[in-house]
């Protein structure tokens, strides 16, 4: 109905702060969602690496030693994670925002950019070659 | 006649959109060189070193540097600051435009600060 101003007020449903518990679709979801949230501590991490550079060869030392913290390297492998899970789901809707080939080529080739990305950086470091 | 309000999303949802491709191609290898290989001792000791990093970041008029600023920590701030923001409002946590202008604000403020100091080691 109509207010007397003529503006709609739709019956909104009262929503639950719990609502995605309830499928696991939701969950997902929210999963999904919470990916960021190791990603904002690892950027955090070079922001103050940066930082330390400019600061000098000691402030940087003691940078690379809190990296190596077992607690950040334990945060560091669960973004590792949610790296290749927002990836996933990324990579995903790419190929339905923009049908410009099959979908599972589409896909393919954002993994391809992710691997070699990947292998530059090892390479750049000394992992590898 | 009222002229309809123009909706500012288009610019977050495109910084986004940019920092979740960054997000998935840029940080797994990042992560597990910096984050994991070489804290754990599994690459060469000079591989991070401080002359090297900072030879490797100057080098091309800076451009390492800024990429680097950019793509990992510029862009994936405003596509981590958009889902925390849609998030809290999910979670009924947030209500309103305040944490909307935290959330850009923030993500704005440290992406001149990483872009500046991008700059500042070169």
């Amino acid at each position: 109905m109509p207010d007397s101003a003529g503006a709609r007020r739709p019956y909104l449903q009262p929503l639950s702060r719990s609502w995605w518990l309830k499928h696991s679709f939701f969950l997902r979801y929210m999963l999904r969602e919470a990916t960021v949230l190791p990603l904002l501590f690892f950027c955090g991490c070079l922001l103050a690496g940066l930082y330390s550079l400019a600061q000098g060869e000691s402030q940087y030392q003691s940078w690379l030693a809190f990296m190596a913290q077992p607690w950040v390297i334990a945060l560091n492998a669960l973004l590792l994670l949610a790296s290749f899970y927002h990836a996933k789901t990324f990579f995903e809707l790419f190929p339905r925002v923009m049908p410009l080939l099959p979908a599972p080529l589409m896909i393919a080739g954002q993994w391809l950019g992710t691997i070699a990305v990947a292998l530059l950086l090892l390479w750049l470091f000394g992992a590898i070659g | 006649m009222n002229q309809p309000k123009r909706s500012d999303e288009p610019i977050w949802w495109a910084l986004f959109s940019a920092g979740g491709v960054c997000f998935a191609v840029m940080i797994p290898g990042l992560v597990l060189t910096l984050g994991l290989l070489y804290p754990l001792g599994l690459l060469p000791e000079a591989a991070f070193s401080y002359s090297r990093v900072q030879q490797l970041l100057q080098s091309f008029w800076g451009l390492p540097g800024l990429i680097l600023a950019g793509t990992a920590i510029c862009l994936p701030l405003f596509h981590a600051m958009h889902r925390v923001h849609h998030g809290l409002h999910d979670l009924k946590l947030a209500k309103g435009p305040l944490t909307k202008v935290l959330c850009y604000g923030l993500a704005s403020l440290l992406s001149i600060v990483a872009i500046a100091y991008s700059g500042i080691i070169v």
